[in-house]
């Protein structure tokens, strides 16, 4: 079974009436096994349309209509599975050959063929292009020449064409995640004319996915797609029109859902998520989320340096209690540090994650006790965050008796710029989302050695050394229990304390007759269909 | 006449120099307390020092000076001004567009909403005030003492939200439900906010909100001048020389009384753009309102300086014109 299926329960005639009403497009629907009509998106104002710049939710999700990659992720078990690509082969893991299936067009009749793929990778990865996805290029070969504002060269020299369906890429070291990470829209292809004016392209995109923009991007008011004619490939796009509305403040967008102007909302405004439970609940899709929130130790500050205290202050928490308290209980309390979502998830790995006082104390008295200054816990200002750092705090207070401080008045700039230059006095928090369906996306990024996201300044060569053999393992299936292993050295050294993963939970409307989600890319709105009136 | 205006024109630029210096000021103490903005655009991901250092230089952060806390930057605000009066620049924004851009999109929204605002406030406001003025004491004059009490009491975004919960949405989907009514009434006007397909409808009530703290402050003042002229000489000549009661009320006291009015409500199209932050914000309206609120919010300088900075030449030129109304209105009033 290929995507997760919801049936609505038939509405009453009342309320199908009530529908008919709110929908001004609800004339030109099509006798096409429920597909049709116009579906009405809730969105944000996207940062960029171009698959190089685009890196934030609400891009993202207009450009994976617009555009297609190599792979796709199976909505059920999140696994790549070959879109363009006819196949994607390598057999050290280190250089990978690629061959396009034929007969795929941007918008505009270009052929998407190893060429699209090769500018667009090298136009990403360029240093003074400046593109937010750059950052996603940093493991093919050649990627120290074009980085940096005067890049020595101009393209990768890991790409080669081959023919003009066939290219092979090479990597800097081994990486058997490479047809996992290559599904992200930053690998997406760009059309010549794109890049030959990447002002116009971000206005008017020229795409090569089942939709097409219709006019341009209306900024802050409407994107609106259009099913694309010269679209190849097998699934089709179920709505005629996906009309992406934009609104700057959520509490906007779910009065807009309740007055029936939208039919689907891919996030609920925190205080209404009960609200919303109990008026739509057949009509909401609950699914364990992704992204991670953990409490980070300055492991470079000596007062935690021994594990035993990093494990103490996480034994002495209670997750479910925050959350509950806090958050409605809106989220699911980490038991490792990979998401219940991904292929690799083990549950119950971190023995210290759940709130044992007695052994917490233990734990502290061993490692020689708090020297009793007041611990200082961080976070970004503004960003709600306060709350429950204080239950934290609180919790901390009442299992091991040390006093606490928050310190909460840093801007989010100045607190990343803190977090890069490793000045945390204390605790803080963070959060992570993955940036491709590999374990590993959990794992390196935030404990490896020198890694950029490594705000603990953790640095255990056994870790590196384990991660580097599940890079190289011979596929992902092999690469699996390396990543465990890995997992497992850092839920036993503690750099952060793992808090809790997302949550998802979506609304769609009466008129939608089957909702898409996938477990990988969010919101499928391609494959939703519409109820014919 | 033409003197007077071209001194109070004179007079604009050392105020339009004076706002853009303060505000360039705190925007720059903004960046040096609180960071580059451009890093918080990675989040999570750690740009490497050369990204981060071209994007700065691109957005325009990367003068020195926003390095050193308390500094006044006096090298970048020269920079600004040339750019923004030589070459009409007013830099761009973290999406790397053009301020003026942003400007004229979000301009005709914000000045529909003033508008209807204005009238609202005017027509309901002044109205409801002549009632109470000339009635003093009676049923009317304490209902409308009591319902501005009431509106100027309820703060504006707890008023908005009111109104967008229980007229847009509920109210709204009891209408949506009839057949009988058009839609540009049942899904514009009441909506539960903007909506691209009724630009102006949709406005309606927005703009009702946003003038409804004014309205209660234009009903009070008109009542107080009413009530006032009502026991001025001119009146008593004008209903000795047996005028007709409407032409009395009508030209002769309301005229004057207008004075004060007119005056508020000139002062009042300047906060009415910027009490707009909150209004456009709950009923997702996207103009002025919402974009310097968006702009304070992501720690973009010139977004915040260039719209501020338009929004005070439209809050001098009103207050002008406003002055020269008063000739019009009260006939004793000359310009030198």
């Amino acid at each position: 079974m290929r995507g997760k299926t919801l049936k609505v329960a038939v509405a009453a005639t009342a309320i199908a009436l009530f529908a008919t009403a709110c929908s001004s497009d609800g004339e030109d629907t099509t006798e096409n096994n429920n597909s049709g009509g116009t579906l009405r998106i809730y969105a944000s104002e996207p940062a960029f349309l171009l698959p190089s710049a685009g890196d934030d939710e609400p891009s993202i999700l207009v450009i994976r209509q617009l555009y297609r990659g190599l792979v796709k992720y199976n909505a059920e078990t999140g696994e790549p599975e070959n879109d363009l690509a006819e196949s994607i082969e390598s057999e050290d893991n280190k250089t990978w050959t690629v061959t396009l299936k034929d007969g795929y067009t941007f918008d505009n009749g270009e052929p998407v063929n190893a060429d699209a793929f090769i500018r667009a990778w090298n136009y990403t990865a360029y240093g003074p292009n400046a593109q937010n996805n750059a950052y996603f290029m940093k493991r093919i070969a050649g990627i120290d020449e074009v980085s940096g504002e005067e890049p020595a060269a101009e393209e990768l020299s890991g790409l080669q064409q081959v023919d003009d369906l066939t290219f092979t890429v090479e990597l800097k070291e081994p990486f058997a995640g490479f047809p996992a990470i290559v599904g992200y829209s930053g690998f997406f292809p760009m059309a010549e004319a794109c890049l030959a004016d990447t002002d116009a392209c971000n206005e008017t995109p020229i795409g090569n996915g089942p939709y097409k923009i219709d006019g341009s991007w209306e900024h802050d008011q409407r994107i609106q797609l259009a099913r694309s004619e010269t679209w190849a490939g097998e699934e089709k796009g179920a709505a005629d029109v996906l009309d992406y509305k934009i609104y700057a403040d959520v509490d906007a967008g779910y009065a807009a859902f309740q007055s029936g102007e939208l039919d689907v909302m891919y996030t609920i405004p925190p205080a209404r998520y009960q609200e919303a439970k109990q008026q739509y609940g057949d009509r909401m899709y609950e699914a364990p989320g992704d992204s991670f929130t953990y409490v980070g130790f300055p492991t470079y500050d000596e007062r935690f340096a021994d594990k035993r205290v990093r494990q103490a202050f996480s034994l002495a928490l209670d997750r479910q209690g925050i959350i509950d308290a806090v958050f409605d209980g809106r989220f699911t309390p980490a038991e490792g540090v990979v998401a219940p979502t991904f292929d690799g998830y083990r549950p119950g790995v971190c023995e210290y994650c759940t709130q044992d006082v007695e052994r917490a104390k233990e734990l502290l008295e061993d490692a020689g006790g708090w020297d009793g200054e007041p611990l200082v816990l961080w976070a970004n200002a503004g960003a709600g965050h306060e709350q429950w750092l204080q239950a934290v705090g609180d919790q901390l207070k009442a299992a091991l008796g040390i006093d606490y401080e928050l310190k909460v008045n840093l801007q989010f700039p100045e607190y990343l710029a803190t977090a890069d230059e490793k000045e945390f006095t204390g605790p803080f928090r963070l959060g992570w989302g993955p940036d491709y369906p590999v374990v590993e996306t959990y794992l390196y990024p935030l404990y490896g050695s020198g890694s950029d996201s490594n705000s603990s300044g953790y640095n255990n060569p056994d870790f590196d050394a384990l991660i580097a053999q599940g890079d190289a393992a011979a596929d992902l299936e092999a690469a699996i229990p390396f990543y465990n292993q890995a997992e497992d050295i850092i839920v036993e050294d503690m750099p952060v304390i793992p808090m809790w993963f997302s949550k998802i939970a979506a609304l769609y409307g009466e008129n939608v007759d089957e909702f898409h989600w996938n477990k990988i890319s969010d919101a499928e709105y391609g494959k939703i269909t519409l109820k014919n009136s | 006449m033409g003197r007077y205006v071209i001194r109070r024109l004179l007079q604009f630029i050392p105020t339009v120099l004076g706002t853009m210096f303060l505000l360039h000021y705190v925007t720059s103490l903004g960046i040096q307390f609180s960071g580059n903005p451009v890093r918080a655009i990675f989040g999570d991901r750690k740009p490497t020092e050369e990204q981060l250092a071209a994007m700065t230089e691109k957005l325009g952060f990367g003068d020195p000076c926003l390095e050193q806390p308390g500094n006044p930057c006096f090298g970048l605000f020269v920079d600004r001004l040339q750019d923004i009066f030589l070459r009409f620049d007013f830099g761009i924004n973290l999406q790397k567009e053009p301020v003026t851009e942003l400007v004229s999109r979000a301009l005709p929204h914000t000045l529909k909403l003033v508008l209807i605002a204005i009238v609202f406030e005017a027509v309901i406001g002044i109205f409801a005030g002549v009632l109470a003025g000339l009635r003093n004491g009676s049923f009317w004059d304490y209902l409308v003492k009591i319902s501005t009490v009431f509106v100027i009491s309820v703060p504006i975004f707890v008023l908005g939200v009111v109104v967008r919960q229980y007229v847009g949405v509920e109210f709204g989907n009891v209408l949506r439900g009839q057949d009988w009514i058009p839609e540009v009434i049942s899904r514009g006007v009441f909506g539960a906010g903007f909506i691209a397909d009724y630009p102006t409808a949709s406005l309606v009530i927005p703009g009702m909100v946003l003038g409804a703290v004014s309205l209660a402050t234009t009903a009070r003042l008109t009542r107080t001048s009413i009530m006032e002229n009502v026991r001025a000489d001119y009146v008593r000549t004008a209903k000795a020389k047996g005028l007709a009661n409407r032409r009395v009320i009508g030209v002769h006291t309301l005229r004057n009384s207008l004075i004060p009015v007119i005056t508020y409500l000139g002062v009042d199209i300047g906060s009415l753009m910027g009490g707009a932050v909150v209004t456009e914000r709950i009923f997702n309206v996207r103009g002025i309102g919402s974009l310097v609120a968006q702009a304070a919010t992501s720690g973009e300088a010139s977004v915040a300086i260039g719209v501020v900075t338009m929004l005070v030449m439209v809050f001098l030129l009103v207050n002008l014109l406003v002055d020269l109304l008063y000739a019009v209105l009260d006939p004793r009033i000359r310009y030198e």
